[in-house]
């Protein structure tokens, strides 16, 4: 799945239908859809890396790096953002799951 | 018939035997390490006249040991053991005839309480004694470790007598018929380190020494005294010889005539005293005062201010940090840029553009009330307390499902509210980078949100500022008579601000914006050495006060009377009051009036010894006993000597038997003399006249 890829000196995204749009038409709420998919991504992402000269829309640019370094971060560190040792409450979550979980084995039997 | 019921005071005396049933000569698990020193016994038992002595060491009892003290001693010697039951101590004193059955039963004790932390349970107690009428069983009775009424009473048909640790529970009991006969012994431990002989004895109306005739005595408590010659009146105090009597003793002397060395001494010698000092109960400075009333007479007062106070603390913590200017500055700024931008739309190029040019960031918001549901449910499903009512009326599985649930949306929260902060994060990366390229104005990002909670966070604490600075009575609780009241009230002046911070630090700028509550907020931040938490006491005034019974404040006469008050009834939890000249912290009339009182009838509970050269204590306060303190010639030395007698008595005795006249006595001591004394009275007699 590439979520961001370069073309006639264009940057573009991944919109949610597969389609893809300038990256100058990205927004905050956009952004956030291409964090969360690079992180819960089942699949590898790819993204189209900067050459020499494949993006001189100067504006593109400025926004295809900041964006493309970002997610290539999470995506190699997604591991460690789905770390749940320091979640609040997790001892209680745990342990009511358990209680709840032994309740109904004492239901069935 | 008459004349065979009453025996003279004399004859008594005769048969008063001084007794101590209770002490130590092995060091047991149950003591600290001592040796045991017969040249001590031998100078105890010769120094102290006692009469008859029991040995009692700490389950055990050492035959080898005591057959050697008593061929060193010419008095009786019984032997004894003191045995840990039902965790506390009871003495078992046996006859000598009947050594050898004693001997067993005590072998029986060493085995089963092998270690200071064993004890035998009472029916074990009777099982290894067999009849414990053939002995003298006395326990610990107003003493610690004291009997439980249950032990007590499952050999109470055995028991006629407790061991009190003070003359003053022994009086208790003498008076009260429903308690055991009183005892009290040394319960020493005689070792070469024993300087100060114990004055704990007891005398009993008794003509010969024997077991039996001790125990019959022992069941009479019109037969036991603290003193050969006066009952109960006195009693030993000082191991020189020196008696008090068990009510209100009182001592007078020339200047430097060893009057507080006196009570020096007793409180060295004795045990569990209350010592009240000279000018003690003076208190000049108003704002030491004023702290040890916050601190120590009633400590729950800071408590009561801090429970008032709590939500003014809380709402500052809300509050302390807003900057309504800056929040201001980001409001006009976004405006400012607004309109530019609007006005200068023509301008835009590639870079002003695109959508994240002049795109705002997300709002992180945060999960505190959740979190406190979450608590809260955690809260429901772990109480002990209150589980049985909480299962009544919800599921413990609904709770947890409930639980879990809830945590489940907080851990999705937190998750959302760290992807938007990445967002939030290239968000404001790449609008940077626009701006720097593009010639547009850029529209500066405003939370309104975060704007308008913050002034309804302001608006809102200025009200309570408001309300809690309003003048009111806080608390208000009667100690002994008085009224201790604390009441708030607005600050005046920069002053008081300064006096409560103890700080050389000027209060001015704030004080005069203190109507102001959120400014005086901003100016108390920039006083140096303020810690943030300590910013709600500088909002409203807490004053303490005492009031009388009539509602006035108390003048300086009543807040020593007040302290007085306190220290006498503290000094119930004592085994003797000391109080050394109470006429440096009271004017005559208290003293007549009040404080006399007030002495007289602590020492209807307990000993009292009062040191004065004031007249209106020594001469109305209606002594149990004088002791005179004088020091006087002897070879090229001085030597301090106490005489003592009842105050009726003409002549004062002392222990070396020398004597002085009562009168000149009290003239030299008390009145300045006789000549000053005639001279004073013939001139209140002109003026009267």
């Amino acid at each position: 799945m590439k979520l961001l890829k370069i073309e006639n000196n264009q940057g573009y995204f991944l919109l949610e239908n597969g389609e893809y749009e300038t990256i100058d038409k990205l927004t905050k709420e956009e952004i956030l859809k291409l964090v969360n998919q690079s992180l819960d991504a089942d699949e590898a992402v790819e993204f189209d890396s900067i050459q020499d000269d494949n993006l001189q829309n100067q504006a593109h640019q400025i926004i295809y790096r900041n964006v493309l370094g970002k997610l290539r971060e999470l995506f190699d560190r997604r591991d460690e953002y789905k770390d749940r040792s320091e979640r609040l409450f997790l001892e209680e979550y745990d342990r009511y799951k358990a209680d709840i979980a032994d309740e109904k084995v004492g239901d069935t039997s | 018939m008459y004349v065979t019921q009453t025996r003279s005071k004399s004859d008594r005396n005769l048969h008063m035997k001084k007794l101590d049933f209770h002490m130590h000569t092995v060091a047991t698990a149950s003591d600290s390490d001592f040796s045991f020193s017969m040249e001590k016994l031998i100078e105890y038992v010769n120094s102290t006249e006692l009469d008859a002595i029991a040995i009692t060491n700490h389950n055990m009892f050492d035959s080898g040991q005591y057959a050697e003290i008593v061929s060193e001693l010419a008095i009786d010697v019984f032997p004894g053991i003191e045995v840990d039951v039902d965790s506390c101590h009871i003495l078992v004193i046996a006859d000598p005839c009947r050594l050898p059955s004693f001997i067993s039963a005590a072998e029986k004790v060493t085995n089963e309480i092998p270690d200071e932390n064993s004890c035998i349970s009472i029916l074990r107690f009777q099982e290894i004694f067999g009849d414990l009428d053939d002995y003298l069983v006395i326990p610990h009775y107003l003493k610690k470790p004291e009997i439980k009424e249950a032990t007590l009473g499952a050999i109470s048909f055995a028991v006629t007598c407790g061991e009190v640790n003070s003359p003053k529970k022994f009086v208790r009991c003498i008076k009260d018929e429903s308690q055991l006969v009183p005892v009290l012994f040394s319960d020493s431990r005689i070792s070469s380190n024993l300087h100060v002989f114990s004055t704990r004895h007891t005398y009993i109306d008794c003509g010969e020494i024997s077991l039996n005739a001790i125990k019959a005595c022992l069941n009479d408590r019109s037969k036991v005294a603290l003193s050969k010659e006066d009952g109960n009146n006195l009693f030993q105090v000082l191991s020189s010889g020196l008696k008090i009597s068990t009510g209100l003793n009182v001592v007078i002397g020339a200047r430097s005539s060893g009057k507080s060395h006196t009570l020096d001494l007793i409180n060295k010698e004795q045990r569990r005293i209350k010592y009240i000092r000279q000018f003690s109960l003076v208190q000049t400075d108003e704002e030491k005062y004023r702290k040890e009333f916050e601190s120590e007479v009633d400590g729950q007062q800071n408590r009561c201010v801090d429970d008032h106070l709590s939500g003014l603390r809380s709402i500052i913590s809300e509050v302390v940090d807003i900057d309504l200017v800056s929040l201001e500055n980001g409001v006009e700024s976004y405006v400012d840029t607004l309109i530019r931008s609007a006005e200068e739309a023509d301008r835009n190029d590639s870079f002003s553009r695109a959508s994240l040019f002049s795109e705002s960031e997300f709002s992180l918001g945060d999960d505190n009330s959740l979190t406190a549901l979450i608590s809260s449910t955690r809260q429901l499903i772990e109480s002990i307390d209150f589980r049985s009512i909480i299962d009544k009326h919800v599921d413990q599985v609904d709770l947890k499902k409930l639980a879990c649930e809830l945590i489940d949306v907080l851990w999705e929260n937190t998750e959302q509210r760290s992807r938007r902060a990445i967002a939030n994060g290239l968000v404001v990366n790449v609008k940077r980078e626009l701006a720097v390229r593009s010639s547009a104005i850029q529209i500066s990002d405003v939370d309104f949100y975060e704007v308008a909670l913050a002034h309804k966070k302001v608006e809102r604490f200025c009200e309570v500022v408001k309300n809690v600075r309003s003048k009111c009575k806080i608390k208000e609780t009667d100690v002994q008579g008085y009224k201790v009241i604390v009441r708030k009230e607005p600050f005046e002046g920069a002053q008081q601000l300064r006096a409560l911070s103890q700080r050389n630090v000027a209060f001015s700028n704030a004080m005069s914006v203190y109507d102001k509550p959120f400014d005086y907020l901003l100016e108390l931040k920039k006083i140096d050495g303020l810690r943030d938490a300590d910013f709600y006491r500088y909002f409203v005034r807490i004053i303490y006060s005492v009031e009388n019974s009539d509602g006035f404040p108390v003048s300086g006469g009543e807040r020593s009377e007040f302290r007085l008050l306190q220290n006498i009834s503290d000094a119930q939890n004592y085994d003797i009051l000391l109080i050394d000249e109470p006429e440096s912290s009271f004017d005559n009339l208290f003293l007549k009036g009040n404080v006399n009182a007030l002495i007289r009838d602590i020492a209807n509970i307990m000993p009292v010894v009062v040191v004065t050269h004031n007249s209106t204590v020594g001469a109305t306060i209606g002594a149990d006993y004088l002791l005179l303190a004088s020091k006087e010639k002897a070879d090229d030395n001085f030597e301090y000597k106490i005489y003592s007698g009842h105050p009726t008595d003409k002549i004062l005795k002392c222990e070396d038997l020398s004597e002085t006249e009562s009168y000149v006595a009290l003239m030299d001591s008390l009145e300045a003399g006789h000549e000053t004394y005639e001279i004073r009275r013939a001139g209140y007699e002109v003026i009267k006249n």
